[in-house]
């Protein structure tokens, strides 16, 4: 019987579980949410990362099982609602672009850093020209290419330190595996 | 999941209700959040600006010397006007446009992303704020407000495509619309083909329509490669912090206003003999156009509030010279020139106080 009680996890234990299961949805949340916290007025600047869509990419390239395709729509979601856009818009690339990066994932997931980083561009250049494409039809016209071209551009280059950030979370707390 | 998002997509563009209201409901819950996350946010610019500040002090303070060497002098101008602004309207009987009434709110959220030109401000219905209102920085018009929750509401920036705003190009008064198209400078559209719109004209808000107040800077006009009039807006979308949100109500749903405050004075005793005196007392004087209404109307037993105070100006002032015009001298409006300082204390026409004829404010 102690044997038994011994094999049962706590309640404590069982949230724990849980967090981390969605730990990585969860920061797929704050990710959105921090990419609408004037950070770059510091800089002078209103353009901000989409630091959603680095959550989406290193989550289903590095942990697809804990980062379902749901999570990216959620993530996707939020940001529209937030953003006062089309609701959907985001939604719509950020699934897409997920799909599309599952299919590829083992091209980058061993890979030298510079090649896990050359996908995120792609993957990048690909959610912006879906994104581009659907606002443009939903509005009807042709919207300049410069806000989204800056915003990709600032989006990828600020890639490596959020890679970093997520890399040094997943070792410390996820299970391996 | 694709085919959901690309069915919200669709049912988006239907701007449903439920949309609106969850988009509200999600901006309400996290303006607390992006708050306290722009906090420090704040604070890291200021340290920043302030590290510029003490980097460019001293060219900082002498331009600030010569500006304000200029804008003293500006000011000595602006006064004059103002005054002679006031005794006008008092003598048109214009009505005042009543003070607005504002809310102030920090901005915590940035712009929505490349699309969309939105920005949340945590100020919402609690505070009085409402769609559609005004929102105005220290340098000029910011945008409106597109939807408001309990704490927290949307302002759609003047750059944002879904932007429209009625204005007018000064000097000339050319009417237009300010259309933003997702750019850093909305055009300027719906101009007549006949204007002479120049680059450097300023903008501001007409009020058509009645949601903004007319007269509020927007900015100046450029006219970008293209050949595209457009105009640069004088508030900066990249450091917006502290934003006042416009509470306006249309006139006509306001009470009369009082006149000016520049022409309140204490409550003058009805002598209308003693307004006409200073034109039969000068030597050699024609005899006026039309005769003094004082002499043939019996006097008014409450004279109007404007006519009375415009009247008890010359007690504190020099006494001024009336301009008296030979009968043959009617001026037209296409003759009517601006008249020097000195023949502005001319008292008003007599007109003006005759009960019943005029609907003058104060006095219903």
């Amino acid at each position: 019987m102690a044997k038994l009680e011994s094999y049962t996890p706590t309640p404590g234990a069982r949230a724990g579980r849980i967090v981390l299961t969605v730990l990585p949805f969860v920061m797929g949340l704050v990710c959105v949410l921090l990419s609408f916290v004037p950070v770059g007025r510091i800089f002078g600047t209103a353009v901000m990362p989409a630091f959603g869509l680095m959550a989406i990419y290193y989550w289903a390239v590095v942990r697809p099982e804990m980062f379902p395709v749901y999570a990216a729509f959620l993530v996707g979601l939020l940001s529209d609602l937030l953003s006062g856009g089309p609701i959907g818009l985001w939604a719509f690339a950020y699934v897409l672009t997920y799909i599309i990066v599952l299919t590829q994932r083992f091209l980058g997931m061993n890979a030298p850093f510079s090649v896990f980083w050359f996908g995120f561009l792609l993957a990048a250049i690909f959610a912006g020209f879906i994104g581009w494409g659907a606002a443009s039809l939903f509005y009807g016209a042709f919207l300049p290419i410069g806000p989204i071209a800056w915003h990709l551009f600032v989006t990828v280059a600020l890639f490596p330190l959020f890679a970093w950030i997520f890399g040094r979370i997943e070792r410390r707390i996820l299970p391996s595996g | 999941m694709l085919t959901l998002a690309a069915a919200l997509l669709l049912l988006g563009r239907a701007e449903t209700y439920v949309f609106d209201e969850a988009r509200q409901i999600v901006t309400d819950m996290t303006a607390p959040l992006l708050e306290i996350a722009s906090r420090p946010v704040a604070a890291a610019r200021r340290v920043v600006e302030l590290t510029d500040e003490y980097a460019y002090v001293f060219d900082e303070n002498e331009r600030l010397r010569a500006e304000n060497a200029r804008l003293l002098a500006w000011k000595e101008a602006a006064l004059k006007l103002e005054s002679k602004l006031a005794r006008y309207e008092a003598l048109l009987n214009v009505q005042i446009d009543p003070a607005i009434k504002y809310v102030s709110g920090r901005v915590v959220s940035d712009n929505g992303g490349p699309f969309v030109d939105t920005v949340i401000v945590n100020a919402g219905r609690a505070a009085g704020a409402k769609s559609g209102d005004g929102v105005i920085d220290t340098d000029g018009l910011v945008g409106r407000i597109v939807a408001t929750g309990e704490k927290a509401s949307r302002i759609l920036l003047l750059t944002d495509l879904n932007s429209r705003i009625p204005v007018v190009v000064e000097p000339a008064h050319y009417k237009a619309v300010l259309a933003g198209d997702n750019t850093d400078w909305p055009k300027l559209e719906y101009l007549t083909s006949l204007s002479s719109v120049s680059p450097g004209d300023r903008v501001v808000t007409s009020g058509d329509g009645g949601l903004l107040p007319p007269g509020i800077p927007v900015g100046l006009v450029i006219q970008t490669s293209d050949g595209f009039l457009r105009v640069q807006t004088f508030a900066d979308r990249d450091r917006l912090d502290f934003v006042r949100i416009l509470k306006y109500e249309f006139p006509t749903q306001i009470d009369r206003q009082d006149p000016p405050a520049a022409l309140l004075g204490p409550p003058v005793e009805p002598k209308p003999v003693e307004r006409v005196k200073p034109a039969a007392t000068i030597p050699g004087a024609p005899k006026p156009a039309t005769p003094a209404l004082a002499d043939t109307a019996p006097a008014p037993a409450k004279p109007a509030k404007p006519a009375a105070r415009v009247a008890k100006k010359p007690e504190t002032q020099p006494a001024p010279q009336p301009q008296v015009l030979p009968p043959d001298s009617a001026p037209s409006a296409a003759t009517m020139q601006p008249v020097p300082d000195a023949e502005e204390q001319v008292p008003p026409p007599e007109e003006d106080v005759v009960p019943g004829t005029q609907d003058t404010p104060g006095t219903e």
